[in-house]
């Protein structure tokens, strides 16, 4: 008997941990499933380029934790890109001075936000997550370059001729939240699509923001691909550049004979 | 209604180019000027990437100048043994104007070489083409029943015509040894090469002053020697730059050759001094843009890789 007394509390010790563990999985599990309930799906995900195409539109919705605030990230991926620089030459005349290698870059960069990223994050979880310009400042590699303060100049030269090109853009406010029937947050938002952005594979990130931090992630991409036609010469340009080339120069050739031999038969004039 | 561009990657409304191309064409056939001076910036401007502006341009000026070479060769004012001469110059200078241009950018200064020549020899150009005409214009007002065909034999004439391998060139009514329009066409080349253009603009003041080509056939016998250069230019563009669009080329020479065809009947009608000033002028302003580029802070201080 004392056996089986001693052997109880031992039955009842391993019961409680079972139970605490039970607990701890479930409460994981909970937690879980809170951390899953960010999602994010791009409408228009696969966007065709053809003869017509003058840009488009997407739009990401996703479900979210109430009261988080939300960041959407759209880039292509990283690489390097060489552009010329214009500085002074002998005080008066602005010429290309060289060139500048920035590294570690994406071609198009999107970021939208439910408020002004600085104000919902810390600069810390900016960079390590790379969401504002100034966080990809310190992202990008800039070469040849002297001092940081050179670096910073050059970086919002960079950010000007992308915003230019229409393939770098930041704003606060124009995603739309929404609570829905079973107390979930919704967002939403409808954003047109440069045509400038080149045809490939855009990675879209929506960040769930708490207290300043990144609560949660879900991605989504969105591809870019020439068809028909467009992608035949575009192709064609870069696989047989010969035999383009020798078409350029007969399409060329033969108008200019086509438009003379009309002129001709329609009187010509002299 | 717009166009995708497959190798400029990016869409434009097709007036632009259309009407761009008409507007170069007219150029073109009036002066015998490619106009690639003043069409690739302006295909800049409206987004097309500088490389691709550049290649594409000799490419509709290929369509172009076909138009404008049969529309003046039609008439007869196109001089075929000048324009191969000048051919064979111009192919020897191009080469040599391409090593340059290497070694400009080895030396680290080559943006610098470039701009200074444009504007130095668009200047030039201008102001004398300019002066030239008005004083021509004012000595036929003066004494309109007298020619100013007979011109002082100058310094420059007398060494001309001492040259070896006189030739005589019918169409043109000159005599000039065989190595005079190799060497100017040379000198072109050169140049054409730096300055990332067919050289139209300098091709033709060099036939009309120093060679003393008519006008008309000067107008006829350039475009027939940028239609040649310009094969060239396409084929290596397309070939080691990718750099052509097709579909650009297309529309841009929709507006040109028709354009190229209205030049010439109007140019038929202008007198060879009016047609002269009015190049100068264009000449003139587009310096005088230049010098504005280069001296006003500009909004972006970074550009694309290729192209001027």
């Amino acid at each position: 008997m004392p056996e089986a007394r001693s052997q109880k509390p031992e039955f009842s010790k391993k019961l409680t941990s079972v139970l605490i563990g039970i607990v701890v999985i479930a409460i994981a599990a909970w937690a879980g499933d809170a951390s899953a309930m960010l999602t994010a799906r791009a409408n228009h995900d696969h966007i065709t380029i053809d003869f017509f195409y003058h840009g488009s539109t997407v739009s990401i919705r996703g479900i979210s934790e109430p009261g988080t605030d939300l960041v959407i990230k759209i880039t292509s991926p990283e690489g390097h890109q060489v552009l010329k620089q214009k500085g002074k030459v002998a005080g008066v005349l602005w010429m290309n001075v060289g060139q500048l290698k920035f590294e570690q870059t994406p071609n198009f960069y999107e970021v939208f936000s439910t408020k002004k990223t600085e104000d919902i994050l810390s600069s810390e979880e900016m960079e390590k997550y790379v969401i504002g310009y100034p966080a990809l400042a310190k992202h990008v590699e800039i070469t040849p370059v002297a001092n940081e303060e050179e670096k910073a100049k050059w970086f919002d030269e960079f950010v000007k001729f992308k915003e230019e090109s229409k393939v770098y853009t930041t704003s606060a406010g124009k995603i739309e939240t929404t609570m829905n029937a079973e107390g979930k947050q919704e967002y939403y938002i409808l954003t047109a699509w440069p045509y400038q952005a080149q045809p490939g594979d855009y990675l879209v990130s929506v960040y769930a923001v708490k207290d300043k931090k990144v609560v949660e992630q879900a991605q989504s991409k969105v591809n870019v691909e020439q068809v028909g036609m467009v992608k035949t010469l575009a192709t064609m340009a870069k696989n047989s550049p010969a035999i383009y080339g020798f078409l350029s120069i007969g399409v060329a050739l033969g108008a200019g004979f086509g438009v003379s031999l009309v002129f001709r038969k329609g009187g010509g004039s002299h | 209604m717009h166009l995708y561009l497959p190798v400029a990657l990016t869409s434009i409304n097709i007036l632009i180019p259309v009407g761009l191309g008409l507007a170069v064409g007219l150029l073109s056939g009036l002066f015998g000027v490619g106009g690639g001076f003043l069409l690739t910036p302006l295909l800049i401007m409206f987004g097309i990437p500088s490389t691709v502006a550049a290649a594409t341009d000799s490419n509709q000026i290929v369509a172009a100048s076909t138009s404008g070479t049969y529309a003046h060769w039609k008439v007869g004012n196109v001089d075929f043994k000048m324009g191969l001469y000048l051919l064979v110059g111009g192919f020897i200078g191009g080469i040599v104007g391409v090593q340059a241009i290497k070694l400009l950018h080895a030396m680290g200064n080559a943006d610098f070489v470039i701009k200074i020549t444009y504007i130095l020899m668009l200047g030039i150009v201008g102001v004398y083409m300019f002066i030239e005409s008005l004083q021509s214009m004012r000595k036929k007002k003066d004494a309109p029943e007298k020619e100013a065909k007979e011109e002082k034999e100058s310094a420059m004439g007398r060494f001309l015509k001492s040259l070896p391998l006189q030739t005589r060139f019918e169409k043109s009514g000159i005599t000039h040894s065989v190595f005079v329009p190799i060497v100017l066409g040379g000198f072109v080349g050169v140049l054409a090469a730096i300055m990332g253009v067919g050289g139209g603009f300098l091709m033709v003041p060099i036939m009309v002053y120093m060679l003393r080509m008519p006008m008309h056939v000067v107008v006829g016998t350039s475009l027939f020697q940028i239609l040649f250069t310009c094969i060239e230019v396409t084929f290596l563009q397309a070939y080691t730059n990718h750099s052509v669009d097709f579909l650009l080329a297309v529309l841009l020479l929709l507006g040109s050759t028709v354009g190229a065809q209205i030049g010439a009947v109007f140019g038929r009608k202008l007198k060879a001094e009016q047609l002269k000033i009015l190049l100068a002028v264009i000449v003139l302003v587009v310096t005088v843009k230049i010098v504005f580029e280069v001296t006003l802070t500009p909004t972006l201080l970074l550009s694309q890789v290729g192209g001027h």
